[in-house]
C-alpha cells in the first residue's frame, strides 16, 4: 500500500490538473471539442489517484516489475499518441491557411483583370448577381454581364 | 501550346524587374506569372511599377504553396504547360522554347533543364555532393537517371498542372521528380547553363541546405514506399 502523504499528493496533484483544465476551458482558451481529451485525462488520474489499487493490479497482471513502470509507459504512449495527432492536424491547419492565401491572391488578381478589361473597353464585367463564387470566369461568361453592370461595378470599386 | 512561366518570389525586389524583363523580350510567346510569396521587401511595388503580371499572397506560405497558387492560375486559364522559373535570375529563358519542344514532341510531363546532361563536371565539394546523392537515389528508387535533380527550372505537362493544383502535397522539388518518373511518365532532361543568381538572397544557407538535404533524401526514399 502506498504511502498516506503520496497518496495525499497524488490526489491533490491530480485534482489541481482537472481544475486547470477545466478552467482553461471555462475561459475559452480551448475548444470544449480539443478539451475532451485532457479533461478525460485528469479525471483519469483523479480516479488512479483515489484508488491507486487499479494501477497496481494491472501492472503485477500484465506482468510489469512495478506500477510506476506501467503508469510511466502508459502515459508515455498517450503523449505519444497526442502529439502526433496534433502534428497532423497542425499539417491540415497549414494547408488550409496556405490554401486560403493562394484563394485570396487568385481572387484578387480575377477581379484585377476583370477591372482592366472594363477600363480597357474589351469586355464588360460579370453583372453583379453571377459574381458570387464562380471560379473559372472565362470570357463568354464575362461578356454576357450586361455594360450598365460593369459601370456599377466600377462605381462600386470606386467607392471601396 | 500555351505556355505559362511560374516565378515565384520572395523578396526579390533587386532582381524580379530584370528577370522579368529578360524573359519577356527572349520569349514573347510565353505567358508569365510572378507569384510574390508575402515578400517583406518592395517585391509588390517592383510588380506594381512593371506593371507585372503576378499575384500577391497575404502572407508568406512558402515555395510549395505558392508555385502551388501559379499552378491553379494556370489551370483555370487553360495553360498546356508551366514552367518553373526563378525571379533571381539563375535561369535563362531562351530554353523555354525549346524546353516546350520536348515536352510536346516526346509527350512527357517534366522536362528539367540540365547543366550536366553534356558531361559537365558537378561542382566539388557539398554542392556537387548533394546533388550526385540525390541522383543516386532517384536511380535507385526508379531507376531512372536524372543528372541535375535539383535544377530549379522545370517545365511540367497539363497532367501535372493538375496534379499539382489539386493535390494535396505536390512539391516542386526533387523528390517530386522522382515521383514523376516512377509513377507517370518518363522525365526528360535539355542541356542548359545557368547564371549566377544577380541579386538578393539564395535561400540555400548552410543550414537550410542540412535541412534540404535530408528532408529531400528522405522524402525520395519514402515515396518509394508510400506514394
Amino acid at each position: 500500500m502506498l504511502p498516506v502523504y503520496l497518496r495525499v499528493m497524488l490526489i491533490v496533484g491530480a485534482l489541481l490538473s482537472l481544475l486547470v483544465v477545466v478552467r482553461q476551458v471555462k475561459r475559452e482558451r480551448i475548444l470544449v471539442e480539443d478539451s475532451v481529451f485532457w479533461v478525460v485525462l485528469s479525471f483519469f488520474f483523479v480516479v488512479l489517484a483515489v484508488f491507486p489499487g487499479i494501477a497496481i493490479s494491472l501492472a503485477h497482471t500484465l506482468g510489469f516489475m512495478s506500477a510506476s513502470n506501467f503508469v510511466y509507459l502508459a502515459i508515455i504512449v498517450l503523449l505519444l499518441w497526442k502529439a502526433f495527432t496534433s502534428s497532423a492536424e497542425i499539417s491540415r491547419l497549414k494547408t488550409r491557411v496556405n490554401e486560403l492565401a493562394q484563394e485570396i491572391a487568385l481572387s484578387r488578381k480575377e477581379e484585377e483583370d476583370r477591372c482592366e478589361r472594363v477600363a480597357r473597353g474589351t469586355a464588360a464585367p460579370v453583372a453583379a448577381v453571377e459574381d458570387t463564387g464562380a471560379e473559372d470566369m472565362d470570357e463568354k461568361d464575362a461578356q454576357r454581364g450586361g455594360a450598365s453592370g460593369g459601370r456599377e461595378r466600377e462605381r462600386q470599386e470606386n467607392a471601396e | 501550346m500555351k505556355v505559362l512561366a511560374v516565378v515565384p518570389a520572395y523578396n526579390e525586389e533587386q532582381c524580379l524587374a530584370d528577370t522579368v524583363e529578360a524573359l519577356t523580350r527572349e520569349c514573347p510567346d510565353v505567358d508569365y506569372l510572378v507569384v510574390n510569396d508575402g515578400s517583406r521587401d518592395a517585391t509588390e511595388q517592383v510588380m506594381a511599377s512593371g506593371h507585372m503580371n503576378g499575384i500577391t499572397l497575404p502572407i508568406n506560405t512558402g515555395l510549395t504553396s505558392a508555385f502551388k497558387a501559379g499552378m491553379k492560375y494556370a489551370l483555370r486559364n487553360g495553360y498546356d504547360a508551366v514552367v518553373q522559373f526563378d525571379a533571381d535570375g539563375q535561369h535563362l529563358p531562351r530554353y523555354i522554347p525549346q524546353m516546350a519542344q520536348v515536352l510536346s514532341d516526346r509527350d512527357a510531363d517534366l522536362v528539367i533543364a540540365s547543366r550536366y546532361l553534356d558531361g559537365t563536371e558537378r561542382p566539388s565539394g557539398a554542392r556537387g555532393a548533394g546533388s550526385r546523392l540525390i541522383t543516386l537515389l532517384i536511380r535507385l528508387t526508379t531507376g531512372v537517371t536524372i543528372t541535375d535533380p535539383t535544377s530549379g527550372m522545370r517545365m511540367y505537362s497539363r497532367r501535372m498542372i493538375e496534379l499539382f493544383a489539386n493535390g494535396f502535397d505536390c512539391a516542386p522539388e526533387p523528390d517530386m521528380v522522382a515521383l514523376v518518373a516512377r509513377r507517370y511518365s518518363p522525365v526528360l532532361e535539355i542541356q542548359a547553363t545557368m547564371q549566377e543568381r544577380q541579386g538578393g538572397e539564395s535561400y540555400l544557407k548552410l543550414g537550410n541546405v542540412i535541412k534540404y538535404m535530408s528532408r529531400t533524401c528522405l522524402s525520395i526514399i519514402m515515396s518509394r514506399f508510400l506514394r
